[in-house]
């Protein structure tokens, strides 16, 4: 899987200039992460992976096919959108309909629909669900159920625009087991999120935008390890790993068993 | 332009700020032309009156820089439904005596197509006259100016409201079709794809706007509306001036002349003057 952004640029009609220049590329199905302030262009740039947006100027390559050569409806086989708001999303009577529409749609043989269901249901919670209406479902439900049903598509990347908003400790448990899932299953995942105690644990690669611009783009430990450039974007490092540089550690924890470890190391090697 | 302008303008209303003296108007006196414009161009008898008045509003909207948009508004609308109601009224109204042209299958009658210029010209006066009263008014200021004629807030909050609704569907579509696309739905492409596309949307929609019309009450509420006997000030200030003064004067002329020439009209045969 291959995804190249040369020097996008995209104005919204309104004449706002949300993206000045992205350029970038993805290869292979390590988890990506998009992080960056409000307003800073990380849903306009994911908009242009299946071409919803198009290029102002510059381009998207998907496997090395500009993304404005077809349709998004045909991009959904391959390039899956999950969208913030999972009311905008779905609106089916029941969730077994909603996880059975995008599917049906791009021509997946019935029989395998009903070979993915189960599996897919479970992953996201929602296997005692499957006939309930999607009003009855509460909201963290709901974002699941609109994850399931584009996994139900199975397309080779998948993006998530801010899966973790509103999310409690067991939703982004529950996250990041499919984060996993898909990287097992060859997936690419693209996600952009405004945790980042959930970026760094899921992310090894992490972009942050700045005003429609790249700010930073590599190795997440190497990106928290630069808290003061991502303070332009007003992204701050999960506290843990603020901690572990506050201590004078070259690379930032991610979690608490990491710094222990490394104390400890360190006490060993001072003595 | 300021950071918070242009959220409003994006979000909020069909309102397109620009600084042209038909936006500085007081909203009072655009809310007196749609009215008397158009109930005075649909009582009067004869078609011609209403095309003048839309002469006007082209005027009008090229005094508020809107000439582009009003005309393809205009358009838009005129050209459909004239031709529905050219077909229907011209080919199939009973009133059809003199006839203009004959296709074998139906004639086209006279009285139909009078009839069907009519009421386009009735259409487009109110319609025009709205759009260009929306799109020149800043909100706020039309709920003002209903306020200070003595509608109580209630109700001027939900003319506000109501007056966000178009655009705000508009939105709403938008965005589910992006998710409809983003999920396989072919919008692109022959009518018919389109209108399959759009069909699993209308649910959506509804429901999204019914949510709102709940959050709208519940707002009416929580923001004080319901207070009794307490007459809320309002942040916007308004004033008509002596110019103002004359021009409501004449739109209510207008209407008068109109009303009492069609009440003539139509009692000519009782007055005994011929026909
Ligand atoms: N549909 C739109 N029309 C006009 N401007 C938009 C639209 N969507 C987003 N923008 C503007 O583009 C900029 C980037 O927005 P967005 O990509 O949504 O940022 P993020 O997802 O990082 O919060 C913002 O300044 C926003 O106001
Ligand atoms: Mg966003």
């Amino acid at each position: 899987m291959r995804i190249e952004i040369r020097d996008l640029r995209h104005t919204y009609p309104t004449g706002e200039e949300a993206l000045k220049g992205v350029s970038f590329t993805i290869e292979g199905v390590t988890p990506v992460a998009v992080v960056g302030q409000n307003g800073s262009g990380k849903t306009t740039l994911v908009k242009h992976f299946n071409r919803i947006l198009s290029p102002t100027s510059g381009a998207v390559l998907i496997d090395g096919v500009e993304t404005t050569k077809q349709s998004t409806a045909k991009w959904s086989k391959r390039v899956g959108y999950v969208f913030q708001n999972p009311d905008d999303q779905l609106f089916l009577n029941s969730v077994r309909k909603e996880f059975e529409f995008g599917p049906e749609r791009v021509g997946v043989p019935a029989a395998d629909i009903q070979k993915r269901l189960p599996e897919i249901a479970e992953l996201c919670g929602l296997g005692d669900k499957l006939d309930s209406h999607t009003f009855d479902l509460t909201a963290t439900q709901k974002k699941f159920c609109a994850i399931g049903s584009v996994m139900m598509m199975d397309p080779d990347v998948i993006i998530f625009d801010e899966p973790t908003c509103g999310q409690d400790v067991e939703g982004s448990r529950r996250l990041s087991e499919i984060i996993g899932h898909l990287e097992k299953r060859g997936k690419l995942c693209v996600t952009i999120s405004h945790d980042m105690k959930f970026v760094a644990a899921n992310f090894p690669r992490v972009v942050a935008l700045c005003h429609g611009r790249v700010l930073i783009d590599g190795d997440s430990r190497e990106v928290f390890a630069k808290p003061e450039l991502l303070k332009k974007s007003f992204v701050s490092p999960p506290p843990i790993s603020r901690v572990s540089l506050g201590m004078g550690f070259e690379k930032p924890a991610f979690s608490v068993d990491e710094l222990v470890e490394t104390m400890k190391a360190r006490r060993r090697k001072m003595a | 332009m300021s950071k918070q302008n242009k959220i409003k303008t994006k979000k909020t209303s069909s309102y397109i700020p620009l600084d042209s003296p038909i936006d500085r108007m007081h909203p009072m006196v655009k809310i007196y032309g749609v009215l008397c414009l158009g109930i005075g161009c649909a009582a009067f008898p004869f078609l011609w009156l209403s095309y003048a008045v839309v002469a006007f509003l082209f005027c009008v909207a090229w005094r508020a820089k809107l000439l582009g948009r009003f005309s393809k508004f205009i358009i838009a609308f005129a050209v459909p439904i004239t031709c529905m109601l050219l077909i229907i009224q011209g080919l199939y109204s009973p009133k059809n005596v003199t006839v203009l042209a004959d296709f074998g299958f139906a004639r086209l009658g006279l009285e139909g197509v009078v009839y069907a210029f009519k009421t386009v010209g009735t259409l487009l006066v109110f319609l025009g006259g709205f759009y260009l009263m929306t799109t020149t008014t800043y909100p706020g200021k039309l709920v003002t100016a209903m306020q200070d004629a003595g509608l109580n807030s209630k109700a001027g909050y939900l003319v506000l409201a109501s007056l966000n609704v178009v655009p705000q569907i508009q939105r709403r579509i938008a965005v589910i079709q992006e998710a409809q696309t983003a999920r396989g739905v072919e919008v692109e492409g022959t009518m018919s794809t389109r209108f399959k596309a759009f069909l699993p949307i209308i649910g959506p929609t509804v429901m999204s706007s019914l949510v709102d019309v709940q959050e709208r009450g519940m707002t009416l509420e929580t923001r004080g509306f319901g207070v009794k006997d307490v007459r809320p000030t309002s942040f916007v200030a308004l004033y008509l001036t002596p110019g103002e003064k004359a021009a409501k004067k004449v739109l209510v002329a207008f209407l008068i002349v109109c009303v009492l020439f069609a009440v003539f009209w139509a009692l000519r045969p009782v007055l005994g003057l011929g026909v």
